[in-house]
């Protein structure tokens, strides 16, 4: 079954209530994520972003070589698994170990090094741990990767009875970042609230319509056309449920990857 | 008898004059007046024998009282969620969230003790309850202390610290005491630590055996992965109770998910032992067997739901068997002597399998890997199931389990080629949860239960009064019949249920005990009714 023309009208009025109105929007967000982030792992104060990038400086000219430019690991260790770097708090562990270096293991002593910069060594790796530990601020990649020709065939083929790239769907592509189009998309209820539509019949025979507010084994809530709330025993009634949804929910049988990246590479033109 | 081992008796017969001990006999039987463990005994098949609640008499069934905890917050996480299951030994239950412990008076649920521990890091994502031997508790803290109280006062005994917070490990699971081994766990997906499981000594905490979920350089299993560094850093927790057969004397356990978690393309092979059921011998922590249910997981989908013990014929001859409803959509039945696979069937979708091979393994579809632009999968970014118990009832000869349909999309968003953490993503698209009744001779469902909405997390009990009792998305505790999934009764409470619910019986009266967000729930029978001929523990007739 695919969404009727009146709960795409809901749909749309959502989506632009929705759509991201600033760019200082997604940044907020990030920050509120990273902050989720560290207070769930336990990872304590982020590290000072001015020291650390400092510090990548100096790491890029005196230790990359060997650990590699992100500290991952080259001829020398990874640094960001290390668990020396993972109990150090301000450089009070790593600083004596590059001041002094470890010439058993063929690292040679850094000992001009000066506390600062000692320091800033440090706060870039903790920058690097925080960066792979806290997974609430990892990027998606660039994800428009299809072929926009193949997408607006498969659109024109599935989508076209409800949704037209000159109405409810024009500007689509500037209204959303692509990582949040394609989840939209694929399933509008991810990020915005559709309720069900009904008809709710009562004992009586009286018929009643609106739209689904809540639904469990027991009970059954609705706002009828007139904006009222209305509660009753789920068995008491019965009722014809119609999700605006059920096409997407359909569809998603029916994607593949290939399929779902070329319909984005297409939205994403619509702007 | 060294001894040693004979002070050891003196002291635990000395102990025995106090109230609070356990009768190590309890943890080999049935639960009836005592819930001595996690999953109530050894087969975690969380089934009590108890028939005085029964489905003759369901529907009078009233809350005896409420226990709500006093903390309001944890770090990190947005509610207090009770999801550990109570033991109840003597009288008293004994219950968790992370960094504290309370002992109540199964009675009236009145406060006897509060433990609490100031964590210095790790992650208070849950708590599964404690460990019980003689007159001692066993607690694991966020941040890898292993802790022992006196169970009579919650008083602090020793504390061993048992796992590294600074290296993102942290500790959730509720220790299973065999003997005199208290076997832990350990989880922790950020850093790309190994996994390990540990036997510790009762008395003292000192270690008795370890078992790495990865092998060492040039030992079997090692051909699984590329190199000595991704064994070294590639995962495997070991974060939920396992169970045991005391017959076979054999240990059997769910590893947890490789790492690093999304990004596959460090770490080529099978990557053995992660995602896996092991046997392990309790006394020595080998290895006996091994199953790999997600061979080169890429989609965090950790093997360690309860591998479920329990007997059946097949085909005219005695089987002891295992079940397990794993996390990949899976429903895997096994040999538990041998560990060869009976029966492999999708219980959720699964289209992120190719075929499964001739030794019940599923070959993963490299397409639904997680791929920087995203990977369309019909099963939840979650998996089919997680944490939350499932159960058997050897009456139906029925498995059931909370599970969870949907789709999602999975991202890789490290493509190096040495990822790190978890190097990736996922987005949940649509999901519901359903309460399904599997067969668990053939993995076929017999029946299913959908709720109108998805995230329910709360695990299962059955019992011999023709009853399953669990809760649904929207904090209904509802008691099913097991042979027809038909809802029998339901209560409202203030939250979804959290744990496992439990039951035994005390004074006559058996209670059905269960946490839902931050209060503990007990109900029982009036007088009346359970003074009725439905009620005084004989069988109840069919319905």
């Amino acid at each position: 079954m695919l969404p009727s023309a009146a709960t795409l009208l809901v749909a749309l009025t959502c989506l632009s209530l929705f759509a991201q109105s600033g760019s200082d929007v997604p940044e907020r967000d990030k920050n509120s994520r990273l902050q989720r982030g560290r207070e769930f792992l336990g990872l304590g104060a982020p590290p000072d972003p001015a020291a650390a990038a400092r510090g990548e400086k100096l790491f890029a000219r005196n230790c990359a070589f060997c650990h590699g430019s992100k500290a991952t690991g080259a001829e020398g260790p990874n640094l960001i698994r290390s668990t020396l770097v993972l109990h150090d708090e301000k450089g009070e562990q790593i600083g004596p170990v590059v001041l002094k270096g470890r010439p058993d293991k063929g690292m040679p002593a850094f000992a001009t090094m000066t506390p600062d910069q000692l320091y800033d060594l440090a706060e870039f790796l903790h920058q690097r741990v925080y960066e792979t530990a806290n997974r609430w601020g990892y990027q998606v990649q660039n994800i428009v990767t299809g072929n926009s020709q193949a997408g607006r065939g498969f659109f024109e083929a599935h989508c076209t009875a409800c949704h037209s790239t000159t109405g409810d769907l024009a500007h689509i592509g500037s209204k959303y970042q692509p990582v949040d189009l394609q989840a939209v998309f694929l399933y509008p209820g991810t990020k915005l609230h559709v309720p069900d539509k009904l008809v709710l019949t009562l004992p009586t025979g009286e018929r009643i319509t609106g739209t689904l507010k809540h639904r469990d084994d027991f009970t059954i809530s609705m706002v009828d056309n007139a904006g009222a709330v209305r509660s009753w025993p789920s068995d008491a009634v019965t009722v014809q449920i119609e999700d605006p949804l059920a096409g997407h929910l359909a569809l998603l049988n029916v994607y593949t990857n290939e399929d779902m990246h070329n319909v984005l590479a297409y939205l994403v033109t619509l702007k | 008898m060294t001894l040693r081992r004979l002070l050891a008796l003196i002291a635990l017969a000395s102990v025995h004059a106090s109230a609070q001990i356990l009768d190590p006999a309890k943890l080999l039987s049935p639960p009836t007046d005592t819930w001595p463990t996690y999953n109530g005994d050894y087969s975690g098949r969380r089934f009590s024998p108890l028939t005085q609640i029964n489905a003759g008499n369901v529907n009078s069934l009233a809350l005896a009282w409420t226990y709500r905890v006093s903390v309001s917050t944890l770090r990190g996480v947005p509610a207090v969620q009770i999801k550990s299951t109570p033991l109840a030994v003597n009288g008293v239950l004994y219950f968790t969230i992370p960094d504290h412990v309370w002992a109540v008076d199964a009675r009236t649920g009145k406060e006897l003790w509060h433990y609490s521990w100031v964590d210095q890091g790790g992650h208070l994502v849950g708590n599964r309850g404690v460990g019980m031997y003689g007159n001692w508790l066993y607690f694991l803290t966020p941040d890898g202390w292993f802790v022992s109280l006196n169970a009579t006062n919650g008083k602090e005994r020793w504390k061993v610290q048992v796992a590294d917070a600074r290296l993102q490990y942290f500790t959730t699971m509720a220790p299973l005491v065999i003997r005199n081994h208290v076997i832990i766990g350990v989880g922790g997906d950020a850093m790309d630590v190994p996994g390990y499981l540990e036997a510790r000594d009762p008395e003292t905490g000192a270690l008795q055996w370890r078992w790495n979920t990865e092998p060492g350089p040039g030992e079997p299993g090692a051909e699984t992965w590329p190199n000595a560094g991704a064994m070294e850093h590639g995962g495997g927790m070991t974060w939920l109770p396992g169970t045991y057969d005391p017959e076979l004397n054999l240990l059997y356990w769910g590893t947890g998910n490789p790492n690093p978690v999304y990004a596959g393309q460090g770490r080529k092979g099978a990557d053995l032992w992660t995602c896996s059921i092991v046997a392990l011998n309790p006394d020595t922590g080998k290895l006996v067997w091994y199953f790999q249910a997600s061979p080169h997981d890429t989609h965090d989908w950790d093997n360690v739901e309860t591998p479920v013990l329990f007997d059946a014929e097949m085909g005219g001859h005695p089987r002891k068997l295992l079940a397990q409803a794993a996390r990949n959509g899976l429903f895997f039945v096994l040999d538990r002597t041998s560990g060869k696979s009976v029966v492999t069937a999708p219980y959720v979708g699964s289209d992120w399998v190719e075929r499964i091979d001739s030794n019940g393994q599923p070959v993963a579809n490299p397409k639904k890997d997680p791929q920087p632009d995203g990977a369309l999968l019909n099963i939840p970014g979650s998996g089919g199931t997680n944490w939350f118990a499932p159960s058997f009832n050897p009456e139906t000869g029925l498995f059931y389990v909370n599970a969870e349909r949907g789709h999602s999309l999975f991202y890789l968003t490290d493509t190096d080629a040495a990822p790190q953490g978890y190097a990736g993503d996922r987005q949940n698209l649509w999901s519901r949860s359903v309460l399904e009744a599997i067969d668990a001779v053939t993995g076929k469902i017999r029946w299913s239960h959908e709720f109108f909405k998805g995230g329910n997390f709360s695990g299962i009990l059955n019992t011999a009064g023709k009853l399953l009792f669990t809760g649904d998305p929207f904090s209904n505790l509802i008691a099913f019949d097991p042979a027809s999934g038909r809802i029998l009764w339901h209560f409202h409470l203030s939250a979804a249920v959290t744990n496992g619910p439990m039951t035994f019986q005390l004074d006559g009266k058996q209670y059905l005990i269960l946490g839902a967000g931050d209060t503990l729930y007990a109900f029982k029978l009036p007088r009346s009714a359970a003074e009725s001929p439905g009620g005084s523990g004989k069988r109840p007739s069919a319905q």
